[in-house]
């Protein structure tokens, strides 16, 4: 097919090929173009729905044909959602327990890390394996022993069980930011030794700066999953108050009525509630996609 | 205080005190992780292993019961309808995750201007939470209003009872899976393809190999550790699906979505048989396991071999 031997083509004939094979190139191109197109048109097409319903009145939402655009957008749904639902509170708590937890897992995560990577101490194979070992298990191991320890610890319902949990660091995290962290040289560390600094100063002054990429990873990812996590909550809490979007989001769905019949709110609210974390993955591409592609995780 | 002389001379410490004095800053870098994850992962496990021996319903004392919950699983009927859901779903979500995957990373490849744009919008999906993608794909999936039965409508197709047919709602939950997972694959796999080194490729194609052969034989057999991975990671989120199960169809119609997270949940928060739900938790965990075993193990050979053409 290819290599169809141009070399021996007259002078005369071969315009006319050059021509053929870049119509061949270029009509390749397009079709690339309009492939993608579709593809990505078709993991934002339900977002853009989402949106498009939330501006429709709700008689509109149920026209058919359904139209793709709302005539007048409906832009009063968006503070109806605040009148319906405490939208302040479940995002006030959820940037609350994401920062919290986010800021935990940094610091406590990178010192252990620092810990496995950078100091001898006794156990240290031996524990690193027990935290390997904890990667593979499933939430449907965890979930209900979880609810009942935390139950004993008296914390449902409550911050506590939002936050605590999750500052002192996890297996994943600790294992990520081990594996950046055998990748610094020595010589620094070294280097630093002979000049007098403590295993303090090496990590904060040296370890820690290095990190930098990996720390950012591990941040995003963390935010991402607190923020996303829906089924932890929904065990773990009852009042409002206390509730996350996600949770939110789902109480306000499925609460009151059987049949909820304002789909515009409802997209309002799904709107509110999957806006922050997009905007905040269109600034921060990089390090979403690095770290999701390491741990494997989704929306989940 | 007098000083014994063990104390007064340095040079003298006893080899116990050494040790400790030497370790403890390594230990202190470590606890607070190691306690976290002590308490709230390694706990739990063993916790759950001993709910799992019991017939607990969450608040009179626990009744030893050995293997009865085992026993009693192995002839329940809707904890076989849990492992075939499952089983289904992560048949359909897998195998069509990946392959859209692959297919939009062939199209990644193609360098065209505005490659980052594409990515992104394919990426949307992954961060989303589940719980959000069920709200929305609700509508859409709904059978009088939703958009997917009204231009099948306008198409003057028949309209689909996507959430309320057991068998249609695992297919819906499946395309859902396969529309949230695809774009994570994309990327994985991109990278993969952007590591076939290009001398390779320019090789095949001097020995004559068109470009569907250059597929086949060369850029494929090289991914395939990038393919492993994906297909192993979206296994392992398939088999623990649970959000869209909950919220769209509550595990129905007619346990057509209940699938295998799902159980756990309304077993010990629906009827409070936590030693039940702890039994079909570790059963989840040991599939998941042994999958993933055979995975590696089935593939071994094939990435073995493919290692060594290369050498």
């Amino acid at each position: 097919m290819e290599g169809e031997g141009i070399g021996v083509m007259s002078g005369a004939r071969r315009p006319r090929l050059k021509a053929r094979v870049l119509g061949k190139r270029v009509a390749n191109k397009v079709l690339v173009y309009i492939l993608l197109a579709a593809v990505g048109l078709l993991a934002i097409f339900p977002f853009f729905w989402m949106v498009s319903t939330s501006l429709k009145t709700v008689a509109e939402s149920s026209t058919y044909p359904p139209p793709l655009l709302p005539a007048v957008p409906q832009w009063h749904d968006y503070s109806d959602v605040f009148n319906s639902v405490p939208m302040l509170t479940f995002f006030r708590n959820t940037v609350f327990y994401s920062s919290m937890v986010t800021i935990g897992q940094l610091v406590f995560c990178s010192t252990a890390a620092f810990a496995f990577a950078r100091l001898r101490f006794p156990g240290r194979e031996g524990l690193f394996i027990v935290y390997l070992a904890t990667l593979m298990i499933p939430t449907a191991v965890t979930l209900v022993p979880s609810f009942i320890l935390m139950k004993w610890f008296h914390w449902l319902d409550t911050i506590w069980v939002m936050t605590i949990p999750g500052m002192f660091g996890s297996a994943f995290g600790t294992f990520l930011l081990r594996q950046f962290m055998l990748g610094i040289p020595r010589d620094l560390d070294e280097a630093a030794t002979i000049d007098g600094a403590g295993l303090v100063r090496i990590y904060w002054q040296i370890i820690l700066p290095l990190t930098g990429s990996a720390l950012t990873v591990l941040g995003v990812l963390t935010i991402m999953t607190v923020w996303n996590d829906f089924t932890w909550p929904l065990v773990m809490l009852n009042s409002s108050n206390v509730m996350t979007l996600t949770l939110g989001l789902a109480v306000f769905a499925t609460g009151g009525t059987e049949e909820f019949t304002n789909v515009p709110l409802l997209m309002a609210a799904a709107t509110m509630t999957v806006a922050p974390l997009i905007i905040i993955f269109i600034f921060a591409q990089r390090y979403f996609v690095r770290g999701i592609a390491l741990s494997g995780f989704g929306g989940r | 205080m007098a000083l014994s002389p063990a104390q007064a001379a340095p040079s003298n410490l006893t080899p116990r005190r050494a040790p400790w004095r030497k370790y403890l800053p390594a230990y202190l870098f470590l606890l607070p992780n190691l306690l976290g994850v002590l308490v709230f992962i390694a706990f739990p496990v063993l916790f759950a292993l001993y709910m799992s021996l019991t017939n607990w319903d969450g608040v009179t004392t626990p009744k030893f019961v050995g293997l009865g919950n085992f026993h009693d699983l192995i002839q329940d009927q809707v904890f076989w309808l849990g492992v075939r859901n499952t089983f289904i779903y992560t048949f359909i979500t897998v195998p069509g995750g990946v392959a859209l995957g692959l297919a939009a990373a062939l199209l990644l490849y193609q360098k065209v201007r505005g490659l980052a744009l594409f990515r992104a919008a394919m990426f949307v999906p992954v961060v989303t939470s589940a719980l959000a993608v069920a709200v929305i794909w609700k509508w859409i999936f709904d059978y009088d209003n939703g958009l997917i039965n009204d231009v099948l409508s306008l198409l003057n197709f028949n309209q689909v009872p996507w959430l309320s047919d057991p068998a249609w709602a695992l297919i819906s939950l499946a395309i859902i899976g396969i529309w949230q997972s695809f774009g994570l694959n994309a990327v994985i796999l991109l990278a993969a393809l952007e590591a076939v080194p290009d001398s390779l490729l320019e090789a095949a194609s001097i020995d004559g190999a068109g470009p569907w052969s250059r597929f086949w034989r060369v850029r494929l057999p090289l991914i395939a550790p990038a393919l492993l991975f994906v297909s192993i990671n979206s296994f392992i989120g398939s088999f623990q699906v649970f959000a869209q199960a909950y919220y769209m169809t509550s595990g129905g119609p007619d346990y057509g979505t209940t699938v295998l997270n799902y159980l756990v949940y309304q077993r010990a928060f629906g009827q409070n048989r936590f030693g039940n739900a702890a039994a079909i938790g570790y059963i989840l965990f040991a599939i998941i396991f042994i999958v993933t075993l055979l995975q590696l193990r089935l593939s071994r050979g094939y990435v073995n071999a493919v290692a060594e053409a290369e050498a």
